[in-house]
């Protein structure tokens, strides 16, 4: 009996640890494949042990000096996507902050005519096919001439983020006692005082989780990128581009995929607890 | 008193920016529908309405047929694997073993990297003549294959690279779902006799259902309209054997620059959409009904 319960733990933890392997080292393998030469990562079988370089990273980022790489005259300023992506994914959830905050705000708290239509409106954003807008938007950004501007990818990742922060401000703010709230409005407080003065502080854990949440999400969109900007695309973009050139190039898209996979890890550890709540739109708490 | 209820009914009007910001897409979408139904053409000068001409001439392409084919074949078998894996995967992580503490943290991880940036490093390990997933394969004495750059695994291999990042969807919530298993339920169920695999069957499996079915909602409606991860990885390709819906508009509009055509099979793949998720709803609020 003791032996057969020995057996049962030693073999559930080789099923965890065969699960934890599988999900782990496809991205230890590109971690490693970035520290590799363009000679080391044709060699066959592939190598695991090798002296590490960082000239990929430097020929990524374009400081390396010319005909100092093996890769001729390619250039890549990858600075240029990451700053466009920082700006245009924080740029939209600031606005989704800015905007959101009060809607989500007066559909907890308020009572008025179709109030559950609209909150059904905007939480049917979360199941919209982005791709079905992303074609007109480009029709209408061409004739905008906002294509290929912070202020026209700001906008449209409103997308993405707008419904998310609406939402997860709504479910947050009903966790709150009102109680507070109705004593400020006895005082003579106005709505977007309470909303600032005394509801912001009150909301504030749950919406930085949020908000790193709803930054990540931007940060992975690739479409509208692709194609509603060229010189503002964003990292993904930029990435894809870096397939191009073949296999002994490899190595340098691996430093752009491990750049593009740091900042959300980074994330996720500032806001775990926030992510199942987040994804599910609050559906599973 | 006046000032008071005048503010009242001020204060609603708050959620107005986020409302027209959000109508403005509404106007998009429907902009995009019109669209489908005329003869636009990038570059050309005039629009016309046609009727049902991109819809008539989907109908008769074989290649629309494929490809509807395989968007819902896509969609299918990628949502089961991943909902019969998370299962197994929350059941295993569940457990109080050692490494099952320690690693679930990490079960969070292909969630988190852009489907863009999984979909290149799997590219590069897919690789036919440098990739490590064949090295592997020859360590168990498998023959190399090659994977997304054949016609007739490319279709597998996505749905593969795709199972990998989003298995853990299903996890998480479903895992969130177990932590509300009765424990005295199970306790009283195995006491009365019951074994193990038939208390998993009777009491947590329909217990866990609706969580499953409410990652799949979410699931099917992503798949359906899977973009980045084909991008990524076979452009559609080799041979069309992967030109799912998304990217079967995507050729139309910006290669062929046919917006009509790209927005008739992206609206076609909308009604897909709402069909699966209203099934997919409709067997939750039934496996719900069954729990209580």
């Amino acid at each position: 009996m003791k032996f057969n319960f020995n057996l049962k733990n030693l073999s559930l933890n080789l099923l965890v640890l065969i699960a934890a392997f599988i999900i782990i080292f496809p991205i230890f393998w590109i971690f490693l494949m970035s520290l590799k030469s363009s000679a080391q990562v044709m060699e066959w079988p592939p190598i695991f042990i090798f002296e590490p370089t960082l000239d990929n990273y430097k020929v990524l980022f374009d400081i390396s000096e010319a005909g100092t790489s093996n890769y001729g005259t390619i250039r890549i300023n990858f600075f240029e996507p990451i700053l466009n992506s920082v700006i245009i994914s924080g740029g939209a959830v600031l606005v989704s902050l800015i905007i959101g905050i009060p809607a989500g705000y007066i559909l907890a708290r308020s009572n008025f005519k179709f109030k559950e239509d609209i909150g059904f409106f905007i939480l049917g954003f979360r199941f919209a096919p982005l791709i079905l807008v992303i074609i007109p938007m480009f029709y209408f950004f061409t004739k905008l001439g906002i294509k290929d501007t912070y202020f026209g990818m700001i906008w449209v990742y409103q997308v993405i983020t707008l419904p998310m922060i609406i939402w997860l401000t709504r479910v947050y703010v009903e966790d709150i006692p009102i109680e507070l709230e109705e004593a400020a409005f006895v005082d003579g407080a106005s709505v977007l005082q309470v909303i600032y003065k005394i509801i912001l502080p009150l909301l504030r854990p749950g919406l930085v989780g949020a908000s790193l949440l709803v930054f990540l999400l931007a940060w992975h969109n690739f479409a509208l990128g692709l194609l509603l900007a060229s010189k503002k695309a964003p990292v993904t973009v930029a990435l894809l581009k870096l397939l191009n050139p073949g296999i002994n190039f490899y190595p340098v898209m691996a430093c752009g995929l491990v750049i593009s996979m740091i900042v959300p890890i980074l994330l996720i550890f500032l806001g775990q607890k926030h992510f199942v709540k987040g994804l599910t739109f609050g559906a599973v708490k | 008193m006046f000032k008071e209820s005048s503010e009242k009914s001020l204060k609603n009007f708050l959620i107005l920016p986020s409302v027209l910001v959000l109508l403005c897409f509404l106007f998009v979408f429907f902009y995009g529908v019109y669209l489908s139904f005329t003869d636009l053409k990038l570059g050309k000068p005039t629009v016309n309405f046609a009727g049902l001409k991109n819809y008539i001439y989907l109908w008769k392409n074989p290649l629309f047929w494929k490809s509807t084919k395989l968007t819902i074949y896509f969609t299918l078998v990628a949502v089961f694997v991943q909902a019969f894996l998370g299962i197994l995967l929350a059941k295993l992580f569940s457990t109080k073993v050692f490494f099952a503490k320690i690693f679930r943290p990490i079960i969070l991880l292909p969630l988190v990297l852009p489907p863009m940036s999984v979909a290149l490093m799997w590219t590069t390990m897919m690789n036919p003549e440098r990739g490590v997933l064949n090295y592997f394969l020859g360590l168990l004495g498998i023959e190399s294959f090659m994977w997304i750059s054949q016609y007739s695994t490319a279709m597998l291999s996505v749905i593969f690279i795709d199972v990998w990042t989003y298995t853990p969807f299903f996890t998480l919530i479903i895992y969130a779902g177990l932590l509300g298993v009765n424990q005295e339920m199970k306790e009283a169920a195995q006491e009365a006799g019951a074994g193990a695999w038939t208390t998993f069957w009777k009491i947590e499996l329909p217990f866990m259902m609706p969580y499953v079915l409410i990652a799949a909602v979410f699931r099917i409606i992503e798949s359906f309209n899977q973009f980045d991860i084909f991008i990524g990885t076979t452009g559609g390709g080799p041979a069309k054997a992967t030109t799912v819906y998304s990217i079967y508009a995507y050729i139309q509009s910006f290669q062929n620059l046919n917006f009509g055509r790209g927005t008739a099979i992206l609206f076609v793949n909308w009604w897909l959409v709402l069909i699966g998720a209203l099934i997919t709803i409709k067997l939750y609020q039934i496996a719900r009904k069954r729990v209580s």
